[in-house]
Order: structure tokens, then C-alpha cells, then sequence
């Protein structure tokens, strides 16, 4: 019994260590690759950050409002948080490299489906980070026609403007990654549609009034002027 | 001569001094005698009649035309039979002769003015304009402005004022007494019968006076010319009547009558504005000018002229328009006299021979008989340093010798300095070195005038004017008879390119009468042509 | 030399009949009938009375008007005039219309212009709005003669304007020109201009006619270069300026957007000159300056303060990326003055102008929205202009612009800071 036990466990720590030794040199790889993953990603991180630096992307960021949410968050700046990225994207995708290099075919299905998958993650981001940029752009724009028109409550507009086009945004990337895709689909049409008949009730019964100065300044009657009315600055001529 | 009522109206007339003309006596003045040696270089020229300015007795103070004796020739021209020669010589060359009546006036030396003066009874004292006081006639201009303070002098001798338009010397005679009228027409007579073939009527505007008017163009005035052209048409039918008459064109139109007045008068409005309009390079003072005038009975004729004995009027012109000829052609202010610049025409275009071309080409092809001021046509020039308009009354220039060939006598002797500087001097322009050259402005001259001859729709055809876009070319087409003439002149000193509509003459051929070549036929589109500067064409509008 | 290919056949066609001018005046047009003859007729007369020994011509380039000003501007006539004219127009009197296609615009238009001015030759040009409605004969001569009899290259006008009209051009425009470039212009967006010859060939030749410019940054860019470029500039007194009901009243902020960016983009331009620049010059003036009893307007600035005030407060995010801290605090401060009191001083209004100036050049946020939030910092400091001189008379007042003037100059070395610190830089 003694020698079965021997030779059971022999055969079995030489079984063991066959595929040990079978096994170490994809161990090895993978950590080969694992290094030279690390220094690609920091040369990489490098050259991303020059080349944001090149770009303007703080700039951009700025203009996007995600330098201010970001600060506000605690976070890096924009550059550094990109090139971050960058540096954790490239190494995480060597790691995975590394694990495919291990020969695990179910492992292998993964990485594959991960790799596969990193392109809409990357296009999501877009999408949310144009959604962003176009966001504060129009609200702002909104913001300020607003505030020239002399409306009441311009900032409430301009929240409205960005609050719409960010949830547009955000509807986009999820579907882009295919999260969710119906449930964010319905959602979405469902609070778009409910804000806008909110929206039309509001200013139906509620802003009746200021819907009706409105459109009368839009489509002025034809009266007679009193001679005693005053000429408002917006006539005297500014050029 | 043959007989042709209307003769003046194909003519070429030919304006000159006989003074000024040839000296073939040696006393350093022109006479008839000369003149009439020089005939043969006038039909060479080709003009067609002669008018000479006064030649009858006179103390010379108006340079002639303060006339002493109405019936005979100043003893310095010659005698009634020298004339009477030259008349017979003209015509025998087919040139009528054409000469000037004074009729407004006399010299105080007249032996009329001197019995009207001597007594208020003396019959010959309403033949003249008397009164006791300068107040009458308030309303009437001074015409010779840089000499004369009143058109009334003061007699010593009876005492009273007299009546003078023009110089003092020359009281106006009394058109209201029917004596004087009736001497005139024997004056008029007494020439007609002899054969001369047209009277120039000087001042005919000022005949008649009426308090409170201006004196001028009175009904009064154009009775007395009525008068005159009822006797003239019985006795004499193919004589001509040409009035001097400086007004504005419907003022001067009345000069016609119904065709029962005068038979030509000048174009006195238009003469200023052919000089103006290449000065500007625009053609809208002389279109202006040919706006302004008025259609004139059938037989009647304008007479046009580019320059005259007397200084370039520009009386009838506005206030801007003379100005501007003062600044661009008198620049000199010994040039001005009057209310004119006291140039030829040589001076005036600044010895530039287009010029003087393009000018003769509207000369010659405008609506009216033609008159060329003598000397012109070889470029002579002027002095304006000599008084009153002497400047332009310089002896002829024959050639580049002694005394230009004008006179045998000694220099010191002639009548007037003769034009001797390097530009314009005897030596370079007269007529023996032109006569020599094909290329020269006579030469020149004489085939213009030919081309004019050639054809009768320039002195008697319709002027139908041309508008083309660039202003700077004068355009019309002449018509007579069917025949048309196109006429098309570059009033710039630089090329031009013009593009006229003459659909109205489609699929005739324009062939340029210079140099007989035929253009291309006239079609749909408008007709293009280019001008070099100062160039014009004439085109017949043939239909082949 | 300019491109004139844009040119129509029937244009060059016109243009050669004309030949070459001396005087050259222009009156672009689109859907003009109400005030066009009257600018015609002004111009035939003042021609005739003024030139009538030169060769002139007048031109109108027209964007394709749809109310038949083309054909008012060819009939045009004067001949009920002609009789009370001393002068007869010796010359044959020019008119050509020039009708361009594309975009109706000052640009076109004036281009059409200046290559009519080579093209013939002009040695003077004078361009008219069409729509002045107190265009007399006399402001053709005004404006011709300094360019033409002078030597001048550039001829603004000056108006004898209201109180308070114009105050964009007197507040904001002519004294930062004149702190900029040196030049005391008090009209550099006018519509009504003359020019010499020399200088319409010089605008042709640079690069702006490709670019958007945009109707009044023409105005500026021309003032603004002939000024760079070294062209002689005066001034011309033309009278009273009455213009129809203001088109641009209903659209103040369109109005700054578009003056006040082009003024902003031609300080880029010419940077290189300004930044080196210092001091001003007063303009030589001609013609006979008088005081005309114009109409008093009837202001009213309470709507204006309340919705100041609202939207300061509002506008606070979009301001803080243009502005100063310390400068956006001294603004909010108005916000509590009572109306009565309501002040934007001239320290104040410089300095917010010149930052804003200087964000534009840095982009710091869109150029667009950065013009647009000036508007209501605009309108606050022209009611505060009102309250402060409403029973000013005239004379003050312009001791006041003389004064606003030199604030604007005294404050320039701040302007150069700001302009030229780096992108990005502290706020």
C-alpha cells in the first residue's frame, strides 16, 4: 500500500510537475509580456499626454465642462486622466495578452470577447464626452440668448438644455455598449416624452400669461402709439 | 455763274481780309489786285465762295467796319475796278463772292453823321439815334465791354446824345425813319447789281431800339429784314442774306423768318462747344447745343465756323462753361477780350494737327454751310500781344521768305508784324512748304473739302443723332435723298472703342470715304468700331 | 491685382463707356425703394454742383433687391432741380448699376466697387448708405473733396448725432481704436465714407475679401488698416444723421456680435502694430461744424436695470471664464446699486472691455457666446450712461467721450498684459 501511495503520489507530483514545467514557460511569457506591457503603457502614457498637450484636450475639456467636474470630483485633470486611461487600457490589454499567451481556451474565449468589446467602449466615451462638449456648448448658448432676450429664468433654459442633451448623450453610449439597450431605449423616450408634455402643460396653463406677452412681442398688434410713451433704450440706434 | 438759288448751301465758304491777303502793290497792305492773283490757290483749296470783310472807305478804327462811304472801295484795297476784276476773276472761277453790310451803323466820319451832327434840322439828323438825356434804353447790355462805359456818346457839336452798340465812333443809324431803310437798299443794290452774290448783315440784332427792353431781336428789327428780303427776292432771287446775329438759337431762329428774312445766319451757340466738348473729351456739349436748335425753314441754312475775325465768343454760354474755356484755353489773360479768347484755332489746339483734323471733320460734316477763317488751313498761328483782335488778323503766310511772300515791301512797312516765332512763324508754316507735301495740313484740307463736295448730304442732309455708350464719341448719320452718311468722331486723346446701334441701316456696307475701303456689313448685333485718339470716320452707308 | 472674374459682362461692358473718372461715388443697395432716390438725387446734385468740371460716376452695386430698387436708382432725376442749379454739368452725367450675385453683402458690394475704382482709374471715391435719410448734396463734396483736392487717403465722417445715439460707436468702438491704433476716429463703422483712389487699390489687394467679414467688420477692418498701413486719415463734418427706424434695435446682441467681434478679430490682426503703439492723435477735420436742435429721445432704463440684475447673477459661470475675479466682483456690486444710482463707471467699463478683448484673442470660451455675454454689460453701462447725463447738454457729453478716450488709453498697458500673458493663465 505504501508503495501505491508512493507511486500514486510520484505519478501524480511528476503529472504535476510536467504540467508545471509545461506550464511555466506560457507562465513565463505572460510575465514577460506583463513587463514589456507595463513599459509600452508608460511610453504610451508619455506619448498620450504630449500628444493631448498638442491637441488642446484641456482645452477641450473646459470647454466641455469636464475640467470643472473633475476638479470638483478630485480627480486628476483631463490630460492626466486620459493618458492614465490610456496607460491602464494598453496594460490591462497586454495582462490579457499575457493570459492568453497561458493557453486556456476558455480564458482565450474571454479575452477575445473583451477585446472585441474594447472598440464600443472607446466609442461610448466618445459619445459621451462629445454629448458633454455639445451640452455646455448649447446650454450656455441658450444661457445667454436667453439672458439677452430678457427671458425670465434663463438659467432654469439653459439647465433644461443641458439636462436634455447629457441624458441624450448618456442614452447613446449605453446603447453603443449595449447595456441595457431596451430598458435605456424606453427610459429614455419615456422621460423625454414626459418632460416635453410637462413642458407643454406648464406653458399651456400655467405660463398662459407668459406665453401670451410672449407672442406678443413676437407678433406685435397694430396700435396707435400714445404720444407720452416712452422710446425704450433697445431704439436709440447703438451705431 | 450758274444759276442756283440755293448755292449757299453747298458751299465752302472761305473768310478773309483783304489786307491781310496778298500785297501785290508793294505798300505793305493787301488790295483786290492781289487778292485776285491769289484765286487760283482758293479754287485749288477748293472752296466755293469768299467772303471779305469791309473793304470801303472808313477811318480804320473798328478795323473796317466804321464805314465812311458805303458805295466804294477804301483807296488802300484799290479802286471799284480792281473789285469789280476780282468779282469777274471769282466767278469766272466758279467762286461767288460774299460781303458785309454794315447795316447797324456808320463811322462818325460818314458824310451822313456828318450833316445829321451839324444841325438839328438837317434832314439827314434822323438817321440817327439822338436824345437829350443817356436814360433811354436802360435795359440794353454794352456789347465791347473792355472799351465802352454807355451805348450813348455825348455830341459837343449839337449838343446831345447819340446812340453807339458798338464803338463811340460808330453811331447806330435810325432804322425807324423809312429813308434810311430805303438808302440801304440802294447801298444793297448797288453791289447786288454789280454781281457780288451775298451780303453778310453785321450786327443785325441791334437794328431797332425800344425803351424797356433790351434792345436786341426787337419784331421791329425783323421787319426791317423783311422789309429788305421783299426787295431782295424781286430784284435779285439767287442772292443770299447771312445774318451775324450772336444769340441763342431761338433767338437767332427768328433771323430765318418763314423763310422771309435771312437765308443764313451763324451757329453761334455751337462754335464754343465743339472746343469744349474735346477739351472735356465728352460729346455732351456739342449734342447739347444741336438739342437746342431749332428746325429752320427748308431754304434757310446755319452757318457754321470753327473760328472768325473776331475774338471766340462765348457769350452764349453759361457762367461755368466759360470759365472752364477761360482756364483751359486762355490761360494766358492777355488772350481774353471781351466776353472771348482772341486765338486761331492753331494756338487754341496747341499745334496739335489731330485736333485741328478732328475739328475740320465736324466742321465739315455738321448740319450748315462750312466757313474756314483764312489761314487756318495751314495752321496759322497768333499774337495776342497786338490790341483789340489784330492777333488774328496777321498777313497771310505764302512761304518762308521775304515777308512770308505776303508783300515785296519792307518789313517795317506792312500793315501788321508777321508771326515769326519758332512754332508758328512764316518760316515753318505756310503755304508754298504745304503745297509740297501730300502730308500736310492744306493737303490735308483740300482732300477733306473734296470728300465734303463729293456728296450733297452734308450741306443739305437730316442729322439724326447717334447714342452710344461711351461718351467720348460723337456719332450721326446724315441723310439726303436716300444717301446716308455715317459720321463718327474719338473726341479723346486716347483710343475708343464705341459700339453703335445701327440696325436701322442693316445690311448696308460702310464704306469709308477717306480711303474708299469697304467695312463689314452692318447686321444684328451692335456695330463695333475702334478710334485712335482724335480720329474720326465718315462712312457711306451703301446698299450692296 | 484683384480677381475680376466676379465682374458681369454688362458691368465691364458699362464700365469702359465710362472710361476713366476722377470721382467715383457708390451706393450699394439691397431692397432699398423707400430711401434710394432720395440718396440719388443728392449725389447727381451735389456732383453737378460740386464736380461739374470733373469726370464722375456713380455706381450702385445691388445684391439682388426684389422691390425694384434698381430700377428707382436708373430713373432717378434731378431735372425739377436743374433750375435751381447755377452750374450746368458741363460733362455727361454717369450712372451705372451694377447688380452681383451671391450672398447680398457689404462685401461684395464693395469689392464691386473698388474694382470699378481701379478699373477706371478713380482718384477719389465716396461710398453712401442708402438708407440716410438727411443725405444732402453738400456730404458728397464733403467727403469727396478731402480724398480727391487734399491728398487724404481715408475720410470718416462725423454726424451730429442725438445725445444718446450711437453710444456703441462713442462708448465702445472709437475709443478702443483710438487707444489701439492712435487714431482719434469718431466714426470707424460708418456706412458713409470717402476713400482715395490709391487706397481702394490697396484693399483689393489684401487677403480679406475671401474671408467672412461680415457687413460692419468691413467697416472696421478698413478704417483699421488704413489706419496700420499708413494712409493719410481726417475726418469730414456731414450734418445730421437721421437714419430710418433702427433695423438692429429688436437685435442688440446680433448688432455686437458682429461689430465688436469684428473689432476684436482686426486687434489680432494688427497686433503686431497696436502692441508697439502708444498715444493718439486728433484727425484733421474739414468742413463747418454746426449744432443741429435734434428731437430728445425719451429713455426709459428701469427694464434694463431689473433684467441687469437678474441676469448678472445668471450669467456668473459664462463671466467667470472672461473676466477677472476682481473685476466680475465690481460688477456683481452693481447689482445692488438703486436705480437712481446706477453707475458703471469708466474704470470699470474699460477694464471689462479690454479683458474681454483679451479672453477673445485666448479664446478662452467660444468667440460667439464670449460677444454674446457682453450685451448685457453693454446695456447696463449705456443706462448708466443715461441716468449719469440725462440733462447733460451736448458739450458735456463730449467731454465726457474725450474722457472715456483717454480712460481707454491710460488703461492700454493693462489691455497688452492681459493680451499678451499666456493661454490659459491665472483668472
Amino acid at each position: 500500500m505504501k508503495d501505491v501511495v508512493l507511486r500514486s503520489l510520484h505519478e501524480t507530483f511528476g503529472k504535476f510537475g510536467d504540467m508545471l514545467l509545461q506550464f511555466l514557460p506560457h507562465l513565463l511569457v505572460m510575465l514577460i509580456i506583463f513587463v514589456v506591457g507595463w513599459f509600452v503603457a508608460i511610453i504610451l502614457k508619455f506619448v498620450t499626454r504630449r500628444i493631448f498637450a498638442f491637441v488642446r484636450v484641456s482645452k477641450l475639456s473646459k470647454d466641455a465642462g469636464i475640467s470643472q467636474l473633475l476638479s470638483k470630483a478630485d480627480l486628476p485633470p483631463a490630460s492626466e486622466l486620459f493618458s492614465s486611461l490610456v496607460f491602464w487600457v494598453v496594460w490591462f490589454g497586454f495582462l490579457l495578452i499575457g493570459v492568453d499567451a497561458l493557453g486556456v481556451p476558455e480564458l482565450q474565449l474571454e479575452v477575445g470577447k473583451f477585446f472585441l468589446f474594447l472598440p464600443q467602449i472607446f466609442v461610448a466615451l466618445l459619445v459621451l464626452f462629445g454629448g458633454l462638449l455639445a451640452a455646455n456648448f448649447f446650454s450656455r448658448a441658450a444661457l445667454l440668448a436667453a439672458v439677452n432676450a430678457n427671458l425670465p429664468s434663463a438659467r432654469v433654459v439653459s439647465g433644461f438644455v443641458r439636462f436634455i442633451i447629457i441624458l441624450l448623450a448618456v442614452a447613446m453610449a449605453l446603447e453603443q455598449i449595449a447595456l441595457a439597450r431596451s430598458t435605456v431605449l424606453i427610459t429614455f423616450a419615456i422621460a423625454f416624452g414626459a418632460i416635453m408634455l410637462a413642458l407643454a402643460i406648464a406653458f399651456g396653463s400655467g405660463g398662459r400669461d407668459a406665453a401670451h406677452r410672449m407672442l406678443d412681442r413676437m407678433f406685435p398688434p397694430p396700435e396707435p402709439k400714445k404720444p407720452e410713451e416712452r422710446t425704450k433704450q433697445e431704439e436709440i440706434s447703438p451705431l | 455763274m450758274q444759276s442756283n438759288p440755293l448755292w449757299y448751301k453747298d458751299a465752302v465758304i472761305y473768310e478773309l481780309h483783304v489786307r491781310a491777303f496778298y500785297d501785290s502793290d508793294g505798300d505793305g497792305a493787301g488790295e483786290f489786285k492781289g487778292l485776285t492773283q491769289k484765286l487760283d490757290y482758293l479754287k485749288d483749296l477748293g472752296v466755293s465762295a469768299v467772303w471779305l470783310l469791309p473793304f470801303y472807305p472808313s477811318p480804320w478804327r473798328d478795323d473796317g467796319y466804321d464805314i465812311s462811304d458805303y458805295t466804294s472801295v477804301h483807296s488802300a484795297y484799290g479802286t471799284l475796278d480792281d473789285f469789280k476784276t476780282f468779282l469777274d476773276e471769282a466767278h469766272r472761277r466758279d467762286i461767288r463772292v460774299i460781303t458785309e453790310l454794315v447795316l447797324n451803323h456808320t463811322s462818325d466820319q460818314h458824310p451822313w453823321f456828318q450833316q445829321a451832327r451839324g444841325s438839328r434840322d438837317n434832314p439827314k439828323r434822323d438817321w440817327y439815334v439822338w436824345s437829350e438825356t443817356p436814360d433811354r434804353y436802360k435795359d440794353a447790355r454794352i456789347i465791347f465791354t473792355d472799351t465802352e462805359q454807355s451805348n450813348w456818346a455825348w455830341d459837343i457839336s449839337s449838343k446831345s446824345y447819340y446812340w453807339h452798340r458798338f464803338f463811340s465812333h460808330q453811331p447806330d443809324l435810325n432804322y425807324d425813319n423809312p429813308a434810311v431803310r430805303e438808302e440801304m437798299w440802294n447801298v444793297m443794290r448797288f453791289w447786288l447789281e454789280m454781281g457780288v452774290d451775298g451780303l453778310r448783315l453785321d450786327a443785325v440784332p441791334y437794328l431797332v431800339e425800344r425803351d424797356g427792353t433790351s434792345c436786341e431781336n426787337l419784331p421791329e428789327t425783323h421787319d426791317v429784314l423783311k422789309f429788305l428780303r421783299h426787295r431782295l427776292d424781286e430784284n435779285f432771287p439767287d442772292k443770299m442774306f447771312l445774318a451775324e446775329a450772336n444769340q441763342w438759337p431761338h433767338d437767332v431762329r427768328a433771323y430765318f423768318g418763314s423763310a422771309d428774312e435771312c437765308h443764313m445766319a451763324f451757329h453761334f451757340p455751337l462754335m464754343p462747344r465743339m472746343f469744349m466738348a474735346i477739351k472735356l473729351e465728352d460729346r455732351k456739349p456739342v449734342v447739347d447745343a444741336l438739342d437746342r436748335t431749332p428746325a429752320i425753314p427748308a431754304p434757310c441754312q446755319w452757318g457754321i465756323f470753327l473760328r472768325n475775325h473776331d475774338e471766340l465768343t462765348l457769350e452764349m454760354v453759361t457762367m461755368d462753361e466759360r470759365d472752364y474755356m477761360y482756364d483751359e484755353f486762355a490761360k494766358d489773360a492777355r488772350a481774353k477780350l471781351n466776353l472771348g479768347i482772341r486765338r486761331r484755332l492753331a494756338p487754341l489746339m496747341e499745334s496739335d494737327r489731330r485736333r485741328i483734323e478732328l475739328l475740320n471733320g465736324l466742321l465739315m460734316s455738321l448740319p450748315g454751310t462750312p466757313i474756314i477763317y483764312y489761314g487756318d488751313e495751314i495752321g496759322m498761328g497768333d499774337n495776342i500781344y497786338l490790341g483789340d483782335r489784330n492777333g488774328v488778323r496777321t498777313p497771310m503766310q505764302w512761304n518762308g521768305g521775304w515777308n512770308a511772300g505776303f508783300s515785296a515791301a519792307d518789313p517795317e512797312r506792312l500793315y501788321s508784324a508777321l508771326i515769326s516765332n519758332p512754332l508758328y512763324g512764316y518760316q515753318i508754316v505756310n503755304v508754298e512748304s504745304q503745297k509740297r507735301s501730300e502730308h500736310s495740313l492744306l493737303s490735308w484740307m483740300k482732300q477733306l473739302i473734296r470728300v465734303r463736295k463729293s456728296t450733297r448730304v452734308f450741306s443739305r442732309g437730316t442729322m439724326e443723332m447717334l447714342h452710344p455708350l461711351n461718351h467720348r464719341v460723337l456719332a450721326y448719320v446724315r441723310e439726303f435723298e436716300g444717301e446716308k452718311i455715317l459720321v463718327v468722331s474719338n473726341l479723346s486723346s486716347q483710343a475708343q472703342a464705341a459700339e453703335l446701334d445701327l440696325r436701322r441701316w442693316k445690311g448696308t456696307v460702310p464704306i469709308e470715304m477717306f480711303g474708299g475701303n469697304p467695312f463689314p456689313r452692318i447686321g444684328d448685333l451692335l456695330y463695333l468700331l475702334t478710334l485712335g485718339p482724335y480720329h474720326f470716320y465718315w462712312f457711306r452707308l451703301r446698299q450692296l | 491685382m484683384a480677381e475680376t472674374a466676379q465682374l458681369s459682362d454688362e458691368f465691364i461692358r458699362q464700365l469702359s463707356a465710362v472710361g476713366e473718372v476722377d470721382v467715383l461715388v457708390g451706393i450699394p443697395t439691397f431692397n432699398n425703394k423707400d430711401t434710394i432716390e432720395r440718396v440719388v438725387r443728392a449725389v447727381q446734385i451735389g456732383l453737378t454742383k460740386y464736380f461739374h468740371r470733373d469726370r464722375c460716376v456713380l455706381i450702385n452695386p445691388d445684391g439682388g433687391s426684389t422691390d425694384g430698387t434698381p430700377e428707382i436708382f436708373k430713373n432717378a432725376s434731378v431735372s425739377d432741380f436743374e433750375i435751381m442749379l447755377t452750374s450746368n454739368p458741363l460733362r455727361t452725367f454717369h450712372r451705372v448699376s451694377a447688380p452681383y450675385h451671391g450672398i447680398p453683402g457689404k462685401e461684395t458690394a464693395l469689392r464691386t466697387l473698388f474694382v470699378a475704382a481701379d478699373l477706371l482709374r478713380a482718384k477719389a471715391c465716396a461710398i453712401l448708405s442708402p438708407t440716410s435719410l438727411s443725405v444732402t448734396p453738400e456730404w458728397v463734396e464733403s467727403l469727396v473733396r478731402p480724398a480727391y483736392r487734399e491728398n487724404f487717403d481715408f475720410v470718416a465722417p462725423l454726424y451730429q448725432r442725438q445725445k444718446f445715439d450711437g453710444l456703441l460707436v462713442k462708448g465702445l468702438l472709437s475709443p478702443v481704436v483710438r487707444a489701439a491704433y492712435g487714431a482719434r476716429i469718431r466714426e470707424p463703422v460708418a456706412g458713409d465714407f470717402g476713400l482715395s483712389g490709391k487706397l481702394a487699390r490697396h484693399f483689393l489687394d489684401k487677403n480679406i475679401w475671401d474671408q467672412d467679414m461680415t457687413t460692419f467688420g468691413l467697416e472696421i477692418w478698413m478704417t483699421t488698416t488704413a489706419i496700420v498701413d499708413g494712409f493719410k486719415i481726417s475726418e469730414s463734418f456731414l450734418g445730421p444723421r437721421i437714419q430710418p427706424a433702427p433695423q438692429f434695435g429688436q437685435d442688440l446682441p446680433g448688432t455686437i456680435r458682429q461689430v465688436v467681434g469684428a473689432l476684436f478679430k482686426c486687434l489680432e490682426m494688427h497686433e503686431s502694430y497696436w502692441l508697439a503703439h502708444s498715444g493718439s492723435e486728433a484727425l484733421p477735420t474739414f468742413g463747418f461744424q454746426y449744432d443741429v436742435a435734434l428731437e430728445p429721445l425719451k429713455l426709459s432704463t428701469k427694464t434694463i436695470l431689473d433684467n441687469f440684475r437678474s441676469n448678472i447673477d445668471q450669467l456668473v459661470p459664462v463671466l467667470e471664464s472672461i473676466l477677472t475675479p476682481a473685476t466680475l466682483v465690481d460688477i456683481r456690486k452693481m447689482i445692488d446699486l438703486p436705480d437712481k444710482q446706477f453707475r458703471c463707471a469708466d474704470e470699470l467699463w474699460v477694464k471689462t472691455i479690454y479683458e474681454f478683448a483679451a479672453a477673445y484673442h485666448h479664446s478662452a470660451i467660444n468667440r460667439d457666446h464670449l460677444l454674446q455675454a457682453l450685451t448685457p454689460l453693454y446695456r447696463a453701462r449705456v443706462s448708466s450712461f443715461i441716468l449719469e447725463n440725462a440733462k447733460a447738454p451736448a458739450a458735456k457729453l463730449e467731454q465726457k467721450f474725450e474722457d472715456l478716450g483717454q480712460e481707454f488709453e491710460r488703461q492700454k498697458p493693462y489691455l497688452i498684459d492681459r493680451w499678451t500673458a499666456k493661454a490659459g493663465g491665472d483668472r
